[in-house]
């Protein structure tokens, strides 16, 4: 399933937060979403599944409710986790029914995630790594076509970053599509197939990782300079220092 | 080892069913068992017919509703405000619902007709609900209507300190601080009538708010993404909470800690999720007032022990220890 941003536009007050975005994203595609802190990313990911009250067109937003969770799911920034629910119970939020199908998704999304060892332990007693999976096989459980995860590799540590990282890819290897805010560049570089760069609620750049990684993106938006170079495993993105902007 | 949800109701419904036995047949008229039951049953008007019927079916009646009212109205709350420490009292309902009571015996209104008072404390306790939606309006948040709840709840607690502060009438300052204290005795089927309605209508608010409840359990944002209709679900609950909470306080004053402590002591049984809690609790609820009832009647036949003092005096130290809990925990 796509998902179509048009003239998306939120205000905070008077002054726009977001501004006048326009996007599509295609089945098949793993999008980073990328931009300093305050550009906007987790305003986009909002406004376009309709969590807050915009301007303009969103394909998810429009749906009526119900629709809107089995066309898209939705891992946000926060962890939270209000009480002790055993993890299989937690995961299985995502898929309430009872068909026999919403139980094979649900043990779908514990194996894919790892988490059958888990499986009876309360989810607020886990370490914040475990938790970050058992809300991420949450998401996954809704088995929607659509998945956008607000930085879903924030705080983990180095393998469970490239076990998130190679889920998203090979889940829109499926014909899945995934948006995720990151800000680990380097990460986006490896596994993205396309990058949209957020500044002060504007994209200013979209489109391959090789294309977007530019000098004068990276000084100017970020306000670092790096180097890129192509590896035999893909893009290598290597930041060496900050730069005026 | 844990039950299965459905022997955890049964056990919790067995319970308050021997409960509600035990609440019947324990009262200053010595009664035995068989001749109460028969009275109950098949009396024809006898002494010991009127006993059972007027005072004992009522009071185990209101016991067993005002307990399941507090107990599912904490487990509602509680999971909309994703917080262990939430309690019924806390939107400010009974301390508005005592607030009407208190103008009704200071005012002298009270002594007109036998559900006077309830009365005025259920539109003590409407009046509040109203307020607080208002106040915290269909866009507000979960902090606005804590912060609501709070304010509302601090005003009622201070006009009503008021009317005792400069009440000229000793009797009626006396008779407002033990009804404030929360009781069940010499309650008729009167205020089984009226509060019945307001309880089963909040109980049935509840249902269709239960597997929202679920979903709120990972955040606002979540909940809202996988299909909840967030103002929807504040507006069913605070309701359903308000009618439950106005209704028993009106007719059985404040009896505390109970919504706090039923649905804390079955979450885990529960397996933690908010919908399966909510009917458990009730029946727990159930269960402790109407255990509490009973012992008020035990410890102090003669001395009229007050339901809620003694509620308070158990869940306190809960509470207190619930506290430390938590700070251990690190939440």
């Amino acid at each position: 399933m796509r998902l179509v941003l048009d003239h998306l536009t939120v205000r905070r007050g008077p002054c726009p937060v977001l501004h006048d975005i326009s996007l599509t994203l295609a089945e098949g595609e793993f999008v980073g979403l990328l931009g300093p802190n305050g550009a906007g990313k987790t305003t986009l990911l909002r406004a376009a599944l309709g969590l807050l009250p915009a301007e303009g067109h969103s394909s998810v937003a429009a749906l009526p409710p119900a629709a809107r969770a089995r066309a898209a799911a939705f891992l946000p920034q926060g962890r939270e986790i209000a009480w002790p629910m055993p993890v299989e119970t937690l995961v299985a939020l995502g898929r309430p029914g009872r068909r026999p199908e919403d139980a094979a998704a649900v043990a779908r999304a514990i194996d894919r995630l790892g988490l059958a060892p888990l499986r009876k332990r309360p989810a607020t007693e886990l370490s914040g790594g475990e938790q970050a999976r058992v809300l991420l096989a949450r998401a996954l459980a809704q088995e929607a076509p659509l998945l956008l995860a607000d930085e879903p590799t924030a705080g983990l540590d180095p393998e469970q970053q490239l076990a998130v990282m190679t889920l998203f890819a090979g889940l829109a290897a499926e014909g899945g599509t995934v948006l995720a805010s990151l800000h680990d560049l380097g990460l986006a570089a490896r596994h993205c197939t396309r990058l949209i760069v957020l500044d002060t609620g504007r994209i200013v750049a979209d489109g391959a990782p090789r294309t977007v990684l530019t000098e004068a993106l990276l000084a100017g938006t970020f306000g670092i300079r790096a180097h890129l170079s192509e590896g035999p495993e893909g893009l290598i993105f290597q930041p060496l220092g900050r730069v005026a902007r | 080892m844990r039950l299965p949800y459905p022997a955890l109701l049964a056990a919790l419904g067995l319970a308050g069913a021997l409960l509600f036995l035990a609440s019947l047949l324990v009262g200053p008229a010595a009664i035995g068992l068989s001749d109460s039951l028969a009275a109950l049953i098949h009396g024809q008007g006898e002494a010991v017919t009127l006993v059972m019927r007027e005072v004992r079916l009522p009071r185990a009646i209101l016991g067993a509703a005002i307990g399941a009212a507090l107990g599912l109205s904490g487990a509602l709350l509680q999971g909309l405000l994703r917080n262990p420490l939430a309690e019924p009292g806390l939107i400010g309902t009974s301390s508005s619902a005592a607030l009407g009571a208190v103008l009704a015996i200071q005012t002298g209104v009270s002594a007109a007709f036998a559900l006077a008072l309830p009365l005025a404390a259920l539109a003590g306790a409407l009046a509040s609900v109203a307020v607080l939606l208002l106040l915290s309006g269909p866009r507000g948040s979960t902090l606005t209507l804590i912060l609501a709840g709070i304010g509302i709840s601090s005003l009622a607690t201070a006009t009503t300190a008021l009317i005792l502060n400069l009440s000229p009438n000793p009797f009626a300052a006396n008779e407002i601080i033990f009804w404030m204290m929360g009781s069940l005795a010499d309650r008729s089927m009167l205020h089984v009538q009226l509060a019945l309605p307001f309880l089963g209508l909040g109980a049935v608010l509840a249902i269709p708010a239960a597997r929202s409840l679920d979903a709120l359990t990972l955040g606002e944002d979540a909940a809202a993404s996988m299909g909840v209709n967030l103002r929807r679900l504040r507006l069913l609950t605070v309701l359903s909470a308000a009618l439950m909470v106005g209704a028993a306080t009106a007719v059985a004053g404040a009896v505390g800690f109970v919504g706090l402590v039923v649905p804390h002591l079955l979450r885990r049984a529960c397996d933690a999720r908010p919908s399966r809690l909510l009917a458990a609790s009730a029946l727990g609820g159930a269960a402790v007032v109407l255990a509490a009832d009973v012992a008020v009647r035990l410890i102090a036949p003669d001395r009229d022990l007050k339901l809620g003092v003694l509620t308070a005096l158990v869940g306190a130290p809960f509470f207190l220890h619930l506290i430390l809990r938590t700070r251990q925990e690190g939440l």
